[in-house]
């Protein structure tokens, strides 16, 4: 009995202990972080021509530029030094970059890569409006294409770099199969391609499966995704052939992976492509980074690239992913939102230069199309088709759009059209479904 | 009298930090979810209102609701399955068995791994095309083998597979220490008596260890309907829904679509569902479990 209370004691005595040690240890961490970053804060108020700190969060991982771009700030700005702090630009790392925003914790700059994400920001106040400063012309600076970003109307982020989807294409692989690098030209023509490419290449053409996203709202940009009377608009003949002519592609030709089998076993398509098992890849700027790196990516070929081709010959409207990305904000509740502005016009007007390695090259009219191209192919123009490339990326002969779709309905069609490409519906059911998940959003959320 | 009632203050005092932190940290928690539910409020919005059950209302009509939670019944038979297998597992390996030690370890490796990193594992030996899995069954004559995670019916099957092999070890371990405590002169007896083997098995073992199997079908229940983790990281919940449970729907809802109204009255229900499946243990526990 005795034994028995006295180790019953024992036992509430640990666990109360270790839960006051629990919160104790939390508490005080959390006073010594606040008292730290306070202590900063009346440092650099109390002498003004002090330092003052800024954090940047962006979801660019270190060692492609951004590190090197800030350290080439502190050393010019000793009295405002810039940290980099990085999240992982998935759902887990926004919601921790948001909640920092909310709670008011040491955030001063952060960039947002997809628009939707980006405007529910804005609206929630997360945002300083640019237009307060009048010593910058963002429209004139970067672009008629910048517009993309405005929400309701204004700026609240500067969209720094250019975006674009394009198509790369094995140059070796056409030669080999006596195809020309197209300029204009259909998915119908890109099917062709793929079929006969697959003779030679285990695939004809891969995809970037985060592309998907996009792809499909490219013929309604003009249109809009929502109709006059209010209701969905995603159902398109254009939409439909772009999803036909994939679905063809995977069952009929065989020219390119099955969509469920790519998703399932996370195919590095990069891979594929720079190890020349296929003939195209549908993808974007971003891949440079790759196919930069001879190191860890060895390639023999040279590369071309084509624009993402029309749905019809001649179709008026005709629009490409791209223009500008990468928006970086001010953080409202920053305690040095001057600073942070003038770190910022120096990141967006060349400052940025050391991402370009990356394939993040600077929007801005300040930086020459020549430097950040000498710097994004340093070493490797041989492996490249100059002509395609200055001709897609540098033509402006197309127009471009940023998607303005919210998540979910991204998510939902994706979910749809994965039901499409896995046979277990057919395209007007995934089409009847996508419009009727599109028009509940829009009730709910009118 | 009054020394038991200031003895029994005494023992309140104790646990009063313990009672503090599941208050703080869970209780009150629980109670802000309830509330959330009747509001519309979204992460990032500086504003709220309450909608009453209009969230209730849009979940009855929800079809992804519906899936979400076919799919997480197709996750627990892992479960049961589980545990049968862990059962037989532990009876072997309670004999004299070569390696004895060095098969337990292995039988409970899994359950110390990260599940993440052991989903990517299975992912690569489910290859639809160059898995090791499929290669085999093609070997052995079966000429169109399961598209596991790439097909729409095979997903939620792929997933019970890695989960019963994650449980496994840790099923395994309980019984072997519930196995200890079967008393050997019951089992000598019946062996006088003239028993088979299976006979000791299912009419002498398996009602000494049922309270063993009752607390792990009981948690094991519990943590299943909770986990989506190698979901999330393998499918995403695809092809389609095909692999969308309950718990990654909340996930979503909260963490993808900031829709913290909505998400919270979706793990409500999810609240009540665990209370339920625990509930109708508890009561036909009565029937077969053997204190």
């Amino acid at each position: 009995m005795n034994v028995r209370k006295i180790g019953s004691v024992a036992l509430s005595l640990l666990i109360a202990s270790s839960l006051i040690a629990g919160c104790g240890g939390n508490g005080g961490n959390t006073t010594s972080n606040n008292s730290t970053a306070s202590g900063k804060n009346t440092d650099s108020n109390k002498k003004s021509d002090e330092v003052i700190h800024l954090k940047f969060w962006g979801g660019v991982p270190e060692e492609w530029g951004p590190v090197e771009a800030i350290e080439n700030w502190n050393k010019e700005n000793p009295d405002i030094q810039v940290e980099y702090v990085r999240f992982v630009n998935d759902d887990a790392g926004n919601v921790k970059l948001d909640t920092a925003l909310m709670t008011g914790q040491d955030v001063d700059l952060y960039g947002t890569y997809n628009f939707a994400r980006f405007q529910s920001r804005a609206q929630s106040g997360l945002s300083v409006d640019l237009s307060e400063f009048d010593d910058y012309n963002i429209d004139e600076k970067m672009g008629p294409n910048a517009a993309d970003w405005k929400v309701d109307g204004k700026y609240y982020a500067m969209p720094t770099k250019r975006d674009l989807h394009f198509v790369w294409l094995n140059k070796d692989a056409l030669d080999e199969v006596g195809l020309s690098v197209p300029y204009d030209w259909t998915w119908s023509d890109m099917q062709e391609y793929a079929k006969k490419l697959s003779g030679v290449k285990e695939w004809g053409i891969v995809q970037d499966l985060a592309t998907w996203d996009f792809v499909l709202d490219s013929p309604i940009v003009e249109e809009g995704l929502v109709a006059a009377d209010g209701t969905s608009n995603l159902d398109n003949q254009d939409t439909r052939k772009i999803l036909e002519t994939t679905y063809n592609m995977m069952y009929e030709d065989k020219s390119r992976p099955m969509y469920g089998e790519q998703m399932a076993s996370k195919m590095r398509v990069e891979d594929e492509f720079l190890k020349g098992n296929a003939g195209m890849f549908y993808a974007g700027e971003w891949i440079f980074r790759f196919a930069n790196n001879l190191k860890d990516y060895p390639r023999d070929f040279k590369i071309a690239i084509a624009p993402i081709p029309k749905v019809v010959a001649d179709q008026p409207n005709h629009y490409v992913f791209g223009g500008l990305g990468d928006a970086i904000a001010i953080n409202p509740k920053s305690k040095n939102v001057e600073a942070a502005w003038k770190f910022l016009k120096w990141y967006a007007d060349g400052g940025m230069l050391p991402l370009a390695k990356g394939g993040r090259l600077p929007a801005s009219s300040a930086v020459s199309t020549e430097e950040s191209m000498k710097l994004l192919l340093d070493g490797v123009e041989d492996l490249y088709d100059m002509d395609s490339i200055n001709k897609v990326m540098f033509g402006n002969d197309f127009k471009t759009f940023q998607n303005k779709l919210p998540q979910q309905i991204i998510d939902t069609r994706r979910n749809e059209f994965q039901l499409y490409f896995t046979n277990d519906q057919t395209l007007d059911q995934m089409m009847a479904n996508v419009v009727k998940a599109h028009n509940e959003y829009l009730k709910q959320n009118k | 009298m009054k020394w038991g009632k200031r003895q029994s203050l005494i023992g309140y005092l104790f646990v009063l930090p313990n009672i503090l932190g599941i208050l703080v940290f869970f209780f009150i928690p629980t109670l802000f979810t309830i509330g959330i539910s009747f509001t519309d409020w979204k992460y990032t919005a500086n504003t709220y209102n309450f909608v009453g059950f209009s969230n209730y209302g849009r979940l009855f009509k929800d079809s992804m609701f519906y899936e979400s939670l076919g799919n997480t019944f197709i996750f627990l038979l892992s479960v049961p399955v589980s545990i049968i297998l862990a059962f037989m597992v532990a009876l072997l390996l309670n004999k004299q068995v070569y390696l004895k030690n060095w098969i337990r370890a292995m039988y409970f490796l899994p359950y110390i791994t990260s599940g993440v990193a052991v989903a990517f594992v299975w992912m690569l030996l489910f290859d639809a095309k160059n898995g090791p899995i499929n290669q085999f069954l093609q070997t052995i004559g079966i000429s169109n083998p399961p598209g596991w995670f790439s097909t729409t019916n095979t997903a939620m099957f792929a997933y019970d597979i890695i989960w019963i092999w994650l449980l496994l070890g840790y099923n395994m371990i309980i019984y072997l220490a519930a196995l200890q405590e079967v008393p050997q002169e019951l089992l000598e007896a019946a062996k006088i008596d003239g028993a088979k083997p299976h006979q000791t098995v299912i009419r002498i073992i398996f009602p000494l260890v049922s309270p063993t199997t009752f607390f792990l079908l009981l948690t094991g229940f519990v943590i299943t309907v909770k986990a989506f983790g190698i979901i999330e990281a393998v499918t995403h919940g695809g092809p389609g829904t095909s692999s969308q449970v309950l718990s990654l729907y909340v996930y979503k809802m909260a963490f993808r679509y900031y829709e913290m109204g909505y998400a919270s009255t979706i793990s409500i229900i999810l609240f009540i569902i665990i209370m339920l499946i625990t509930f109708i243990q508890w009561v036909g526990q009565k029937k077969w479990v053997h204190y």
